[in-house]
């Protein structure tokens, strides 16, 4: 080993422990790389459980009729829809809001129809049935989600009224009034606040005799084998279906708006929590000249003994990665460990607080998410160690500047 | 300039003239800026040092012993003249092996224990190996602190840090070695015996010596005395009847 990462080590670690100085700046840098990991983690998870809730709903693709316009021969584009390389599956769905009524208290939900025999193949619904089962929804039966269920105070066997568009428009035309009674066939938890208080499930055809859809549906979902690209797949159905009036968009496409957001939000937090590395490396620094100025004559000495000012510069500057290094090893360890306790300490916090409903209708998760990328986890460890190494790059400057002589010389 | 000139009697080499120079200083000047003032230092000062020949410079204070001592060991620049080790010029690749330098303050390496600072000597050239390891430890046990290899400085004093960075001087087998009021420092009793160690040491291996020193007794011990006075070396012993 070069004497001048031996001297950086033995003057970080001497005696083989942390001295004081080495361990609050590797303290300041951990708490920063902590810190990073936690909130990335966290966002990260927002954004794949928001990805999963959507893929779990939506499919990985829905063909559209280009315009808004419903799809008219659903079975036929299906079939064709098939035969397009990559496509696993497919389920025409209906949907609108309606009015649901139970027992006088009204509720307008996002009604979603679907396919009993095909949804599973794209949307794993069953899955989510937590009271009742998907099997038994039929023409006269609806499956509500628990948030709404509980709103409502029905369960399983009541019967709920259900008023489309369609039945208020004949009542503008005066004609009878007539409510379609329901059954409460199950109810579905998803996990997300938003979809489990405002969505119902009812079959397909029972969607398009409340709108008056005929045989038409509004879309069809679409499931990818693993490992394909959405936007690819959807560009290549689109080239095949040219001049089918209908348009297929991937899931990220639908829902950029909301990713890009999410996305900002994320690299913000990652850019104002970096500053929190930058504080710790200003600490670096000021500890390192701090020392260099201590050191002046060692640093003299180094030279009489034939140490040339590069190398000089070399030991403080690895003094600054090694802390950098160390304080990430560390704060990667702090992270985890907090990620993994993450709903532990937002339970005791609402707890103490008394804000458990809060975290639910604001953050739609009724537990903190955590998912942590690759790729983030090798940015903070890029940033973090080499934003230290840079802080020790001006102590190392000083150091190597500095003339064996005076440095002898000095008192 | 000649050699039986008295007044250049710093030039002239000891009994052993077969000896090769190890060091050679050639009309060296050097002055600093003070103020709007420049002080010359040294005003050509020469001398020449053989293998294994022991050099005593005294002088009053200020008179640029240090300087001369810097100048010598390359770490700062002569305004004019030439300074030789051996066949070439100083550099700083060349310092760790040809030259020892010992100090007044010690400057021994606090986080490092005796041993690896004697050893820190050979880290400047290589990884130090088993048999600088060996090396280093026979050297201590020579200085009298086999016990104490172990012991940071902190927990040395002043006299066995000496020691220890006289043994750092040897490590690495130098032609030369520059010591800088190596007492200076240190009691009486313990500066005779590092200037005894120093002197024997240097013998035993055949190394020059140059000891810088206000201690005439220590000054006596060498085999040439000078005296730096306004900027010039002069002999005192032998006298510049030599």
């Amino acid at each position: 080993m070069p004497w001048y990462f031996y001297l950086a080590l033995k003057q970080l670690f001497p005696t083989g422990r942390f001295s004081f100085f080495t361990a609050i700046s590797v303290l300041g840098v951990a708490l920063g790389v902590m810190l990073l990991v936690l909130s990335t983690s966290v966002m990260g998870g927002f954004g794949h459980e928001i990805r999963r809730m959507i893929v779990d709903t939506q499919g990985d693709l829905q063909v559209r009729g280009v315009g808004g316009k419903v799809i008219n021969d659903a079975a036929a584009l299906q079939a064709r829809l098939a035969q397009i390389p990559g496509v696993a599956a497919s389920t025409p769905f209906a949907e609108g809001v309606v009015l649901l009524q139970f027992e006088d208290r009204p509720a307008y939900p996002n009604m979603q129809g679907v396919d009993v025999q095909q949804v599973n193949g794209v949307i794993p619904l069953a899955r989510y049935v937590s009271i009742g089962s998907l099997d038994e929804l039929d023409d006269d039966s609806i499956i509500l989600s628990v948030q709404m269920a509980l709103g409502l105070g029905a369960r399983v066997g009541d019967t709920v009224e259900v008023y489309s568009p369609l039945i208020l428009e004949r009542l503008s035309s005066d004609e009878i009034l007539a409510p379609r009674q329901l059954r409460v066939a199950g109810i579905f938890e998803i996990g997300h606040q938003q979809l489990d208080s405002s969505v119902v499930i009812v079959t397909l055809r029972l969607m398009q005799d409340l709108y008056g859809l005929g045989t038409t549906v509004h879309g069809i979902n679409i499931k990818l084998k693993p490992g394909l690209d959405a936007d690819e797949t959807a560009a290549r159905i689109n080239q095949t279906l040219r001049g089918a009036g209908v348009q297929a968009r991937s899931w990220m496409e639908l829902n950029q708006d909301f990713l890009f957001v999410l996305q900002l939000e994320k690299n913000m937090i990652f850019f104002l929590l970096t500053f929190i590395i930058i504080v710790s490396a200003f600490s670096v620094t000021s500890s390192l000249l701090i020392s260099v100025v201590r050191k002046t004559r060692e640093i003299g000495l180094l030279g009489a003994l034939g140490g040339k000012p590069r190398q000089v510069a070399a030991c403080f500057c690895f003094q600054g990665f090694l802390i950098g290094f160390a304080g990430t090893i560390v704060g990667l360890v702090l992270g985890f460990t907090a990620l993994h306790f993450r709903n532990d300490m937002v339970e005791a916090f609402t707890k103490l607080t008394s804000s458990e409903q809060v975290l639910t209708r604001f953050y739609q998760f009724r537990e903190l998410p955590g998912y942590s990328e690759t790729r983030d986890i090798v940015a903070i460890v890029v940033c973090s160690v080499v934003i230290s190494t840079v802080a020790g790059l001006l102590p190392a400057w000083r150091a190597a500047k500095l003339k064996p002589v005076e440095a002898l010389r000095s008192e | 300039m000649s050699t039986d000139d008295p007044s250049k009697g710093a030039t002239r080499r000891p009994a052993s003239d077969d000896a090769p120079a190890v060091l050679t200083a050639c009309a060296v000047q050097k002055s600093y800026q003070s103020g709007d003032r420049r002080i010359a230092v040294l005003c050509g000062a020469d001398l020449t040092v053989n293998s294994g020949e022991s050099v005593s410079i005294r002088g009053e204070s200020g008179s640029g012993k240090s300087t001369l001592l810097h100048l010598l060991s390359g770490l700062d620049d002569v305004d004019a003249g030439t300074i030789t080790w051996g066949e070439a010029g100083p550099t700083a690749n060349r310092r760790a092996r040809y030259l020892g330098m010992v100090f007044q303050s010690f400057y021994l390496i606090p986080e490092l224990d005796a041993l690896q600072n004697v050893l820190m000597a050979s880290r400047m050239i290589a990884s130090p190996g088993a048999r600088d390891r060996a090396r280093a430890k026979d050297l201590l046990a020579r200085v009298g602190l086999a016990e104490r290899m172990t012991h940071l400085p902190s927990q040395l004093s002043g006299g066995e840090r000496q020691r220890v960075a006289v043994a750092r001087a040897l490590m690495n087998g130098p032609r030369l070695i520059l010591a800088d009021e190596p007492t200076g420092n240190l009691d009486e009793h313990t500066g005779d015996a590092v200037i005894e160690l120093l002197l024997g040491l240097a013998r035993e291996t055949t190394t020059a010596l140059v000891l810088v020193t206000h201690n005439p007794t220590h000054a006596a011990k060498t085999d040439r005395e000078l005296l730096l006075h306004e900027g010039v070396l002069r002999a005192v012993r032998p006298s510049s009847g030599f």
